[in-house]
């Protein structure tokens, strides 16, 4: 028993020498690890596409059933896949796409993510959401068919109706847009909107005001920070659209004074700062997004600079 | 006989916390740190949902783990430390030892999940800046997750009086997930065509626990909280079945020959 102590709790100078080679294994070991690995992940051949965008193997409910008690977190494992798999795709594509252009974005793969997180925990609206606002531009049915399928698990959730009347409003129909809004608006606790939206849907579809209106409401509302930055430029756009056409008019009429187009910003200036245009030290007219207009067309037209945040279409 | 019995039960606590059991909380605490400072940036805004679901998905897995881990110990140990000998040389009647032994890994359990409840609640505070009603109406919830485990606790304690502590933890583990299982369970019931199969899965899926009725983490995570009849209800129903459980491992330990 006493030489087992000893064997094993042994001192001086041999424990030393033995406690330091060990040390060195350790550190010398650690060192090769980590050089190993950072070969092996310079060295490791890309992804297969075909494989990454494979479909998921397991179907929504299957998860469901398999996650027992933890379908919550199992729901925000996919929510961050899916957001993650859009982030991904958006910083490999090779130009900058926006959140309403990810149609040209492969993202075959955002439906079933969105529609497990759903299935897994149908409570989750910022999953309902971002399937209302971001994936009609990839899969408008699926889109269509998530918010639905929210509808039918929290049909006392207004949010989702007017979701799905945005998908609709976008593929410009107004009729079903209205009818969405009007079956939201009549649970109890929506706001007021929701009935004035179902009228001005019917009524004035396409126009101008009822987009504001519509982008001003996403971006009040709790949930994802992307979905707000989207809603801020099209509010930026239908700004960038209304000073346009003022600065058109102004344009022309100085056109008809003149005889010519305007040489530069600076000519238009006195007229232009009359219409309260925010401005730069040249005179050239700033867009919401605080970058200058361009004269173009022969400097009779204007149009956002090509570096602008504001978007084109 | 509860002097007895408190007497047991305070001994197997010191000894789970002797075992350094409520180590797994530092693993908990250093979880959700790591979650509050670094989910904000992956989860688009969902840092509380997360942050609940997380924290009581932890509390549930690691109360899991500790039930059925130190619960198939409680009575092996003793029997292989033979320190059993010395427990039933003196007046402890076999039912008094079996309750004590579950009873203070009910209190281990208790101090844990109050301990880890009370981190997500300051986690929730930390992560909304300031006061979170989260971080109250989550102990609805948590305390289901209490009353899961203390079935989850006896099943392990019944299994393992009977056999040895790798089959009981392994058939434990098969309750915890037939438990969560048990509405497929009804559905077959009553879906089978033939009688003899219907009684089966009928009598199967009253014989396990529900454990499905326990489960309130996800609607938690939304603000949610169970109605006082379904709390009372799964509460009184916990309650039969240890009643029931360890009467029916207090029989099989009892027909044990220790002499």
């Amino acid at each position: 028993m006493n030489t087992a102590i000893k064997n094993t709790r042994s001192s001086g100078p041999g424990q030393s020498a033995r406690t330091l080679v060990l040390i060195f294994v350790i550190i010398a070991g650690m060192s090769g690890v980590v050089s190993m690995a950072r070969w092996l992940d310079s060295h490791r051949s890309k992804p297969d596409p075909s494989v990454e965008g494979e479909r998921l193997y397991l179907a929504g409910q299957t998860v469901r059933r398999l996650s027992l008690a933890f379908n919550g977190l199992v729901a925000d494992w996919y929510w961050m896949r899916a957001l993650q798999y859009v982030g991904g795709k958006v910083l490999s594509a090779p130009a900058h796409v926006p959140l309403e252009n990810l149609g040209q974005l492969d993202l075959r793969l955002l439906a079933p993510f969105l529609d497990t997180a759903t299935t897994l925990d149908p409570q989750f609206m910022e999953a309902y959401e971002y399937a209302a606002i971001v994936l009609p531009e990839v899969d408008l049915l699926e889109a269509i068919r998530i918010t639905k399928k929210g509808i039918a698990a929290n049909p006392s959730a207004w949010r989702l109706y007017h979701h799905l009347g945005y998908i609709y409003w976008r593929q410009g129909d107004f009729q079903t847009a209205a009818e969405a809004y009007g079956q939201g608006a009549v649970l109890p606790g929506t706001p007021r909107w929701m009935e004035a939206m179902k009228a001005r849907m019917a009524t004035e579809g396409g126009s101008r005001d009822l987009a504001r209106e519509i982008y001003k409401r996403i971006y009040n509302e709790p949930g994802d920070s992307t979905v707000k930055e989207m809603a801020e430029r099209h509010l930026m756009q239908l700004d960038s659209l209304d000073q346009r056409e003022a600065i058109r008019r102004v344009l022309t009429l100085y056109q008809s004074k003149a005889g010519r187009c305007p040489s530069s910003w600076r000519e238009t200036e006195p007229v232009l700062r009359s219409l309260r245009l925010p401005m730069d030290s040249t005179g050239a007219p700033l867009d919401p997004a605080g970058t200058a207009y361009v004269l173009v067309n022969g400097n009779c037209d204007v149009d956002i600079d090509p570096t602008s945040l504001v978007p084109r279409k | 006989m509860l002097g007895r019995i408190a007497a047991i039960a305070g001994n197997a606590f010191r000894e789970a916390v002797r075992d350094r059991v409520l180590y797994n909380l530092v693993l908990f605490v250093l979880l959700l740190t790591g979650a509050a400072i670094f989910i904000g940036e992956l989860s688009g805004g969902q840092e509380r949902k997360i942050i609940v679901d997380l924290g009581l998905s932890a509390m549930l897995l690691f109360g899991v783990f500790i039930a059925i881990f130190v619960g198939v110990g409680l009575v092996y140990k003793e029997i292989e430390r033979r320190t059993i000998y010395a427990i039933f040389s003196k007046p402890v009647g076999r039912g008094e030892f079996i309750v004590g032994k579950y009873l203070g890994l009910c209190l281990t359990l208790l101090v844990n999940v109050v301990l880890m409840g009370a981190g997500v609640s300051l986690a929730l505070i930390y992560v909304s800046r300031g006061w979170d009603p989260l971080a109250l109406s989550i102990w609805p919830a948590i305390l289901l997750i209490y009353f899961e485990l203390m079935i989850l606790t006896g099943v392990a304690l019944l299994f393992s009086s009977f056999s040895s502590p790798a089959l009981s933890a392994l058939l434990t583990f098969f309750v915890f997930i037939i438990g969560h299982f048990s509405s497929d369970l009804k559905n077959l019931a009553t879906s089978l065509g033939s009688t003899a199969a219907r009684m089966f899965f009928k009598v199967i899926y009253y014989l396990l626990p529900n454990l499905a009725s326990y489960s309130f983490i996800t609607p938690a995570a939304h603000g949610q909280t169970p109605t006082t009849t379904s709390i009372f209800a799964a509460v009184l129903y916990a309650l039969l079945y240890v009643v029931v459980i360890l009467a029916t491992t207090t029989l099989v330990f009892s027909r044990r020959n220790f002499k």
